[in-house]
C-alpha cells in the first residue's frame, strides 16, 4: 500500500489534486476511528479527521518520503486531537495530582464516583461503556492505548508517531492497561 | 500480598511480547501459585479484549468529497503552472 501511496504523493506534489482523493480514501477510516476513540464524539472526530487530511495536503512538500505516510497522517491527527482535548478542558486537569495526596488524581476521584448502578449499566450497550472508559483515561495513556489496541500498531510505530522514546511509550501503555483493568474489571 | 514487584512488570512485558523465556516461566510459575496475581493478569487480558473488540467504525459518507472540497484551490493552480 505504501508504494501506491508514494506514487500518489509524487502526483499530488506535481499538482494532481485528484490523486490526493485516493490517499484520503485509503486512510479515512483509520484516521476517523483514531479521532473518534480519542474524542468520543462523531462530529468532532469528523471535523478533526478532515482537518488532519487538509493539513497533510497543505504541508505535503515537507513530508519526508522515506517515512510511512500513515505514521505522518497519524501524527498530524494525534496532535490535532490533543489540541482539541486541551481546548475543551476546564481550568483543572483530570490527570493532575490532587494537592496533598500521593498519586491520587482528579481522574481517580471521578471514576470512583461515577460507578453506575447495576440496572443502568445493563441498559447501556457494552460498546458505549467501553468507549466511555477509554475516554476517562488521561489523554497520554488514551493515545497510546488507542494506537496499540484499536489501530493495532507496533510499539515502534507508536514511538515514531508520538515522537517519544520507546521506553516512554511502553510506560504509557502499561499504565493505560492498569487503569483500564481497574475500570473494566466489573463490566 | 507479598509478591515480587517485577511480577506485574513481567505481565506487561508478556502482553507486549517482550518477555524472555526464563521470565515467562517464572511468571507462569507464580501465576499458578498466586490467585491474586492470576486474577490481576486475567483482568488485564479482559480489559485488552474489551478495547480490541470495540467495533471498527468507518468514516461518515461523503468524508473524502468533503475533504477534497475544502482543499485550497490556489495551490493546485500554482503547482499546475510550473
Amino acid at each position: 500500500m505504501e508504494t501506491i501511496v508514494k506514487r500518489r504523493i509524487k502526483q499530488v506534489i506535481k499538482g494532481d489534486q485528484d490523486a490526493y482523493g485516493e490517499i484520503v480514501e485509503l486512510y479515512r477510516d483509520k484516521v476517523f476511528q483514531l479521532c473518534y476513540r480519542m474524542l468520543g464524539d462523531r462530529h468532532e472526530a469528523e471535523d478533526i479527521a478532515q482537518e488532519a487530511f487538509i493539513r497533510a495536503f497543505i504541508n505535503i512538500n515537507s513530508f519526508n518520503q522515506n517515512l510511512k505516510f500513515s505514521s505522518w497522517i497519524y501524527r498530524i491527527a494525534t496532535n490535532l486531537c490533543i489540541d482539541r482535548i486541551r481546548k475543551k478542558k476546564p481550568d483543572y486537569f483530570l490527570d493532575a495530582e490532587v494537592p496533598g495526596t500521593e498519586g491520587l488524581t482528579m481522574y481517580s476521584q471521578i471514576s470512583s464516583d461515577t460507578v453506575l448502578p447495576e440496572d443502568e449499566l445493563e441498559s447501556l450497550e457494552l460498546q458505549d461503556e467501553v468507549q466511555k472508559e477509554i475516554s476517562k483515561l488521561p489523554e497520554k495513556y488514551r493515545m497510546a492505548i488507542v494506537l496499540k489496541y484499536i489501530e493495532e500498531l507496533s510499539l515502534n510505530e507508536i514511538s515514531e508517531i508520538l515522537d517519544l522514546p520507546l521506553g516512554t511509550v511502553k510506560t504509557r501503555i502499561h499504565r493505560g492497561r492498569e487503569a483500564l483493568r481497574q475500570q473494566l474489571k466489573n463490566v | 500480598m507479598s509478591c515480587p514487584d517485577h511480577i506485574v512488570d513481567y505481565m506487561h512485558d508478556y502482553l507486549d511480547e517482550e518477555i524472555s523465556e526464563r521470565e515467562e516461566q517464572e511468571l507462569r510459575k507464580h501465576l499458578h501459585s498466586c490467585s491474586d496475581c492470576e486474577q490481576h493478569f486475567r483482568e488485564l487480558k479482559k480489559a485488552i479484549a474489551f478495547v480490541q473488540n470495540t467495533s471498527h467504525i468507518k468514516a461518515p459518507d461523503g468524508f473524502t468529497a468533503s475533504v477534497m472540497a475544502k482543499l485550497p484551490k490556489e495551490k493546485k493552480k500554482l503547482e499546475m503552472s510550473r
